[in-house]
């Protein structure tokens, strides 16, 4: 597995934890433990995101990696099989 | 409004194109229970959702389906690169390639086009949650049919993850269900509709 592939993998892995605990608190707002949850991944993922766009670009418009030059353009895109591995 | 993020929720990597398998799992981008279908039902359906709660998880369900078409659709997309045209004869692939080539378009299997008839807003919260646990049902039973039909670890992997998904879908939406009709004469649900009637 490429340096590339493991950064990616960790904000995928991170995001993923956070977007399932987000449906489970729409259903249950109040749940302590599940924003516990949600709160210790959220922050896990800014930081695996923040790892992975300083050497491999940005991963939203709003980066920092787009504020100098345009890198959002750099390929390659997600469905590509390169940007898999 | 949504922001796009540059990768998938799950990653695709398929090393070996099968046009055959592309024609098949294209269902799940535009047929009746594929994911462009699901994006617009929960999005289109949230507008009138009686409380706060089951407008979220509408709006985040939704918001999830159209990550999912993007992982069909790349699924499609990595399966039939660097075809001959011998290999799109072969597998049949033809049919769909005399139209679209290689581009993405949503159809079913059998090459119908995708359809908003395929889904309702009814404006009823019981009638739409009840067709949303359907929906993921439908979705999760297709992803089994393409278990059954797929030999490929490298699609199967992404399959399981998008099948896993139908099945924490229908628990959320019963849930949304639940908080809806925790909020109605225990009597008689059905006696009007909350998103409609009684409003102040």
């Amino acid at each position: 597995m490429s340096d590339r592939e493991k950064l990616l993998k960790k904000v995928q892995m991170y995001k993923f934890a956070v977007t399932d605990a987000a449906l489970f608190l729409d259903t249950h707002p109040d749940c302590a433990q599940a924003l516990g949850y949600f709160n210790k991944y959220r922050k896990l993922l800014k930081e695996a995101e923040e790892a992975y766009e300083k050497t491999y670009g940005p991963l939203e418009i709003c980066s920092e990696q787009n504020a100098s030059r345009w890198a959002w353009v750099d390929g390659p895109f997600p469905w590509e099989l390169s940007a898999n591995l | 409004m949504w922001n796009y993020e540059k990768k998938l929720e799950y990653p695709v990597k398929i090393k070996r194109p099968d046009p055959a398998a592309a024609k098949v799992i294209i269902t799940q981008f535009g047929g009746p229970d594929g994911e462009l279908g699901a994006a617009m039902r929960y999005l289109s359906q949230r507008y009138t959702a009686p409380t706060p709660e089951v407008k979220a998880i509408l709006n985040d369900i939704g918001t999830e389906e159209l990550g999912h078409m993007e992982m069909i659709c790349s699924i499609v997309y990595q399966l039939t690169r660097n075809l001959t045209p011998k290999e799109i004869k072969e597998s049949g692939f033809d049919a769909y390639f005399v139209d679209h080539t290689n581009g993405l378009y949503p159809t079913q299997a059998s090459g119908y086009p995708f359809s908003a008839q395929i889904f309702q807003s009814t404006g009823d919260p019981i009638a739409d949650l009840s067709e949303d646990m359907g929906a993921e049902q439908k979705a999760r039973l297709t992803y089994d049919n393409i278990l059954r039909l797929v030999d490929d670890p490298d699609v199967r992997d992404v399959i399981k993850f998008l099948r896993e998904r139908e099945i924490v879908h229908f628990q959320r939406f019963g849930e949304a269900l639940r908080l809806v009709t925790d909020k109605l004469d225990a009597k008689n649900f059905y006696a009007f509709n909350p998103s409609f009637d009684g409003k102040k």
